[in-house]
């Protein structure tokens, strides 16, 4: 059952093949990968993908870390609780609220900015700051998620350790570089594998938010693929984009697990 | 200064620590609230500027509009119907197949990180195919096929959560009921069963939330009949427009069963979210 839907899309990724049943399917082979290769557009969506994952895992994980950090030290355990909220609403929910906060003349962010003496900025009219934005809705959703991961991996941690790095006089910075940081690497690694894949994925914002616009700018490879097949009506083609999406995650799967099993093999 | 004065260097961390978390808490907090605050807001004071933040009359007129003159609750039942029967049968079929997983190392762990990389995968990857054949059988926009489709997202999920469970009942217990008189599956129904129900309330929690949530496949595969909350949510907005009231009030009804859910598990969100590798 499982299988079947992902041959099916390889076989489909060589016809011309309309959503219309009446329309001729054309068998063309490799010609929709040909074409593939040589659109821009699937290039910028490819770049545009990366460049999101990329981005958004690093602040994520940065960001998640030195909360947890923080937190792990002071009393704010009532604090998780609210730092579960983000990770459990819909996407679809998020990108609503987001969408109305940033509008132009009447989202709540430009007026903040322009209380502070700043310009208001056009956060979703113009292709860099829409990406920015894209970028924003995500650290803010997952951040929290990122912090309660490590949050639960730092207080699993042995104590002993901590004891004699205090007796032999380590600084906190050693602490943290020779005795958190490799004893987390299990934890790390599961953060990485989830954002990274999860990222890869990323629809429902962009569909709410941006509509992968200005222009492509936020166009990414779930919104081009949707775009293809259900509203270009270009059922092989989106096959084909398809296809390689299938192949890049499987790869980074791949990629993964390996971290994953070494890390979790070497503590 | 740092050594001569321990007292002012403590206090100057610890406002700093302050500092941070406020600024932390509102960044994370303040999108949450603008969305409830506004749902209770009447129009006027929805467009004021200054924004009114914190001072405004409440009122539930949105909420009476949304739920009398649209077809949100409508879709509702459908999310809900969509996302509890689907719990049941991922439930159901995910965890035997745990079991099998974690006593007997069926398929080992290429068949675990099978399901893990199903669940990975960017639905819409599948979603072309499976258009296609749900076309075939005429199931699109049915009450069926949410349910169904959904068992790609949430058994790989119910597996790992349930293996990370049994495998944390020691397998004397299932050998000493047996010796004691217990059937093969005697010993699983009075022993095991009982013994992992926290985990499979915790688990189904998730799957809930999962499923309630989703949104792409809902799109693709709904019309109208089944179509559920978040896909008539998204629809909402070149409906009502500049209705911020209605909008964000139906926005907030479908985040109120996962935010209820999430606080009283919240001893098992994070095993939930990490899929049982991260047992806090």
């Amino acid at each position: 059952m499982t299988i079947y839907p992902f041959l099916y899309v390889i076989v489909v990724s060589f016809y011309r093949w309309s959503i219309v049943p009446t329309i001729p399917r054309v068998f063309v082979g490799f010609e929709q990968y040909v074409s593939m290769f040589r659109d821009t557009y699937f290039h910028k969506s490819l770049w545009i993908t990366f460049t999101l994952m990329i981005g958004v895992v690093i602040v994520e994980m940065l960001l998640g870390f030195l909360l947890a950090l923080f937190i792990s030290t002071s009393r704010g355990r009532w604090m998780r609780v609210v730092f579960l909220m983000p990770a459990v609403i819909a996407p679809v929910v998020v990108g609503l609220t987001w969408k109305f906060l940033l509008s132009y003349d009447l989202g709540t962010v430009n007026y903040f900015l322009t209380a502070v003496g700043l310009e208001r900025v056009n956060w979703l009219g113009k292709p860099l700051t829409a990406f920015i934005s894209i970028m924003i809705v995500d650290i803010w959703q997952w951040t929290p998620f990122a912090m309660l991961i490590f949050l639960a991996g730092l207080e699993s941690l042995p104590l002993e350790p901590y004891e004699a790095a205090l007796v032999d006089g380590a600084s906190k910075f050693q602490v943290l570089r020779y005795v958190t940081l490799p004893q987390l690497t299990p934890v790390i690694s599961i953060v990485l594998m989830f954002r990274t894949l999860d990222v890869f994925k990323t629809f429902d914002v962009v569909y709410m938010i941006t509509r992968g616009g200005p222009g492509n700018a936020t166009e990414v490879l779930s919104y081009k693929i949707y775009q293809k097949a259900f509203f270009h009506n270009q059922l092989g083609y989106a096959a084909g984009l398809s296809v390689v999406a299938l192949i890049l995650a499987t790869v980074m799967m791949n990629l993964f697990s390996r971290i994953l099993s070494r890390a979790q093999s070497s503590t | 200064m740092r050594e001569r004065n321990p007292l002012a260097r403590k206090i100057l961390v610890r406002v700093a620590r302050v500092i941070i978390a406020v600024i932390a808490l509102a960044f994370f907090i303040y999108p949450i609230f603008w969305l409830i605050s506004t749902s209770f807001k009447q129009e006027v004071d929805v467009f004021a500027s200054p924004p009114k933040i914190f001072i405004f009359t409440p009122t539930l007129k949105n909420f009476v509009h949304v739920f009398k003159n649209t077809d949100i609750p409508a879709k509702g039942v459908n999310s809900l119907v969509a996302a509890l029967s689907n719990t049941a049968l991922s439930l159901f079929i995910g965890t035997m197949a745990a079991y099998g997983i974690s006593r007997f190392k069926v398929g080992g762990k290429r068949l675990l990180f099978w399901f893990l990389s199903l669940r990975m995968l960017p639905p819409i990857v599948v979603s072309v195919p499976l258009f296609m054949i749900a076309a075939r059988l005429r199931l699109i926009d049915t009450r069926l096929i949410l349910p169904v489709l959904y068992l790609l997202l949430n058994v790989p999920f119910v597996v790992w959560m349930m293996k990370s469970f049994i495998d944390e009942i020691p397998l004397d217990i299932e050998e000493s009921a047996q010796i004691d008189g217990c059937s093969y599956f005697g010993a699983i129904w009075r022993i095991i069963l009982p013994m992992i129900t926290p985990g499979l309330v915790a688990t189904g929690v998730l799957c809930f939330i999962f499923a309630w949530n989703e949104f792409l496949l809902a799109m693709i595969f709904t019309r109208a009949t089944a179509m559920t909350l978040p896909v008539g949510i998204s629809g909402f907005i070149s409906v009502e427009q500049i209705f911020w009231g209605y909008i964000t009030s139906s926005a907030f009804v479908a985040a109120i069963p996962p935010i209820v859910l999430a606080l009283i598990f919240q001893r098992y969100m994070v095993r939930g979210l990490t899929f049982g590798a991260l047992k806090a």
